[in-house]
């Protein structure tokens, strides 16, 4: 493996961590931080999908800065703008699957008066 | 809610009507530098919930009536609606419509700031509103924050009409 898949490496590690976090925790606050965990490591693969690397000179960001002048150095190194375009949606989408999980922890808590999942039962006994 | 201390309540005052002009200038540029209109929404929504949380929700019903984050809301959507159909001028859905000007100032990209802006709003307001119903409205009869149970609460009643 060469260097460069490193950071494809630590993203994975980060997608990992988030989905432990999902199935092994029992309080509701920690599955849902590990969704949002899950949630950026997989807008991180996507952006690092789109990453080109050019010679010698640092990468851009896709933004035209300065006027049509610079047009073609901006075609020359800006990196893919599609994935990143993909991922702002994604990260709309999150935050609305954040709010929506919330208020389904809120009411959890409310009926149960705990955020332990194993503790959430109708039968007592 | 109540608000919370004077130096909470002061740095809120100072600080809270910044954010919100960075956020309008975020919407406003977005087709110029990073940002746009959903980054924008965001950081003029968290001023309010700033404002809500600093002072308490009697107080930030004045600054920011639920019914106006409600009908901002709604508005949003339609003017983004309405840039697409108005589009049909133009030759179709979503055609641009407007001079294009000069690239890279603030003046061109022709729908573009426009679209935007109606973005920026509906996603404000939405978000002002999703934070209202996490943190203030209460169905009568739970128990939270030590209210007894079947008294409902200011927070119930106004639940019916967001």
């Amino acid at each position: 493996m060469t260097l460069t898949m490193l950071p494809y490496l630590l993203a994975f590690i980060l997608l990992v961590v988030g989905l432990y976090a999902i199935v092994a925790k029992r309080n509701v606050i920690k599955i849902i931080v590990g969704l949002a965990i899950l949630d950026y490591a997989v807008n991180l693969i996507l952006v690092l999908v789109g990453y080109r690397a050019t010679k010698g000179a640092p990468p851009m960001a896709p933004i035209l800065t300065g006027g049509m002048a610079n047009e073609p150095a901006l075609v020359a190194g800006a990196v893919d703008p599609l994935p990143q375009a993909l991922v702002l949606t994604s990260i709309v989408i999150s935050l609305s699957v954040t709010a929506l999980v919330v208020a389904i922890g809120l009411r959890l808590y409310e009926k149960y008066g705990t955020f332990d999942t194993q503790r959430m039962r109708n039968l007592r006994g | 809610m109540h608000g919370m201390s004077l130096i909470v309540k002061s740095i809120t005052r100072l600080v809270a009507g910044f954010i919100a002009i960075f956020g309008v200038y975020t919407v406003f540029y977005g087709h110029v530098s990073p940002g746009g209109g959903f980054a924008g929404g965001v950081i003029v929504a968290g001023a309010m919930v700033l404002i809500v949380l600093a002072f308490g929700e009697e107080f930030s019903r004045k600054v920011i009536p639920h019914g106006t984050a409600k009908v901002s809301d709604a508005l949003g959507a339609m003017g983004f609606l309405a840039v697409a159909l108005f589009g049909y001028m133009a030759g179709g859905f979503f055609v641009n419509f407007l001079p294009r000007g000069e690239p890279g100032t603030l003046f061109s990209a022709g729908t573009i700031p426009i679209s935007n802006l109606a973005i920026g709003v509906k996603v404000g307001a939405g978000l002002f509103c999703v934070f209202l119903a996490l943190a203030l409205f209460r169905r009568p009869g739970e128990r939270q924050n030590g209210l007894t149970r079947g008294q409902p609460d200011r927070g119930a009643l106004e639940g019916e009409e967001l």
